[in-house]
């Protein structure tokens, strides 16, 4: 048996909330949104039709894997990271790094995770968990969407992180090996926030950011095309909701996270004018959250004519009008802050 | 968002949210996730509904028990082809009724380890139309 002592704390998204959670227990004061901030999480991206999916869908942060990477490249921290040709080779250097009491974090498929409910399982390759012991044939795992450390069957946890299909996990891992003692914050809060502003706004590509959002808005009255029937589109149009309130976001699509960030960062940096945007954020933050609540109570209700798709598909286009304004006040603000 | 209009009762699933304190800070809270505190019967409703329909499908001999799990699961094509590394075209065969009747042990393994479920677990499903053809046959 080896289990090493851990801080587990439940986090609004998983690959922020892993990596805060194994700087927090390598001492490293760092909060959540910080990360997220830092990162340059906040993002839109529309899919209308790729391959991996089955029905237009959209997403409310940026590539994964870049949490990490951006926290590690702009604060000076190094991650060791590695992946594996085998299952074998991957739980046994994992076992291997949590019998030395490394917690380890870990890519999954998240439908694999069964000591979550099933309606929230679904097959995504891109969930990240803690590793923290291993008690026969059971892994001891902090998964910031549950309250508590829970175990996960060997084999269950195999499955996931070998899991074929897109952005297949390969067995990644990777956990903290060097932090440095005095890490300044003010120039990788800004690298953030810049960044940020140009994915929101400048991105060239037409499904991403802002114009993601009014893509989406524009494509959603097309949307009962692609449905089997009509529980099929309920199903779908609820989904917005589960996407932008319960999959880790934090509420209305990580927009009240960023919030939470542009408040601690106006802090750090001194910067008042922050905090009028960090309000500012929330309020956007509010409003998709009134258009999640639409999404499911139309979903419910099965009142998905051409009208309430064109109501919803407004409400879209105000909330790309919002970010759009925001992010130009936010790009300004920063602009000559070194 | 305050507070106050985060709360959600759901012990079944917990959500962290970020909130404006009474304090006027911003912050996480633990709390139920709105979706699952008062729709989950929905959802259970039409995965019913979609369950019972892919049966009866498969009853009429249109679709596969494969198929079945790729729907239920939301797994497109491509992507059940490359989750259990079977090529595309063969895929499709096996999402056809007459085309599953002819699966090696070895894909159906593949597909069974997607789903998590077991190989017996699959093949019940064509089991259980066949018993319920015959029950359902006049004497």
């Amino acid at each position: 048996m080896s289990k090493t002592p851990y801080i587990h704390k439940m986090a609004a998204h998983c690959e922020s909330g892993a990596v805060t959670s194994l700087l927090n227990n390598q001492g490293l004061s760092i909060t959540e949104p910080q990360v997220f901030g830092i990162s340059s999480g906040i993002f839109f991206g529309y899919f209308h039709k790729m391959k991996a999916f089955t029905f237009p869908t959209f997403i409310v942060r940026n590539k994964p894997g870049q949490m990490r990477k951006k926290v590690a490249s702009r604060l000076g921290i190094r991650f060791h990271t590695e992946k594996f040709s085998s299952p074998e080779a991957g739980e046994k250097r994992l076992d291997e790094l949590i019998a030395q009491g490394i917690p380890v974090a870990v890519q999954v498929d998240f439908f694999y995770m069964d000591y979550l409910p099933e309606w929230e399982r679904v097959h995504i390759n891109v969930h990240f968990i803690v590793i923290v012991g291993k008690e026969g044939t059971k892994y001891l795992v902090s998964d910031g969407y549950f309250p508590n450390l829970v175990n996960l069957e060997a084999s269950s946890l195999r499955k996931a992180r070998f899991a074929g299909g897109s952005m297949s996990p390969k067995g990644f891992l990777f956990y903290p090996e060097h932090i440095p003692n005095d890490i300044r914050y003010e120039k990788a809060i800004i690298k953030g926030i810049r960044q940020a502003c140009f994915y929101m706004l400048k991105i060239p590509i037409p499904f991403l950011g802002v114009k993601g959002i009014r893509k989406m808005a524009k494509r959603i009255p097309d949307w009962p095309k692609y449905a089997r029937d009509t529980e099929h589109l309920s199903h779908e149009i609820m989904k917005i909701n589960v996407l932008l309130e319960d999959q880790g976001t934090g509420g209305a699509g990580f927009r009240f996270m960023y919030a939470t960030f542009l408040q601690q960062a106006a802090g750090i940096l001194k910067m008042p004018e922050l905090t009028e945007l960090s309000k500012q954020m929330m309020l956007i933050g509010d409003k998709w959250r009134e258009l999640s609540l639409f999404a499911a109570r139309i979903g419910k209700n099965r009142d998905l004519g051409p009208e309430r798709l064109k109501e919803l598909s407004a409400l879209l286009m105000q909330r790309a009008d919002d970010e759009e304004r925001f992010f130009k006040e936010l790009s300004r603000t920063i602009k000559n802050k070194k | 968002m305050k507070e106050k209009d985060s709360i959600v009762d759901c012990p079944q699933q917990q959500v962290i949210l970020y909130v404006e304190k009474d304090d006027g800070n911003y912050g996480p809270v633990q709390t139920g996730s709105y979706m699952t505190g008062n729709f989950l019967d929905d959802y259970e409703l039409k995965r019913k509904h979609l369950e019972e329909s892919l049966r009866k499908k498969i009853e009429a001999k249109e679709v596969s028990p494969v198929y079945y799990y790729m729907v239920l699961e939301d797994l497109s094509l491509s992507e059940l082809s490359a989750r259990a590394r079977i090529r595309k075209g063969k895929v499709k065969k096996h999402l056809e009724y007459e085309g599953f009747q002819k699966i090696d042990k070895e894909s159906l393994e593949k597909y069974a380890d997607v789903f998590n479920a077991s190989a017996d677990q699959i093949m019940s499903l064509l089991t259980g139309s066949v018993q319920g053809k015959e029950e359902s046959r006049p004497e």
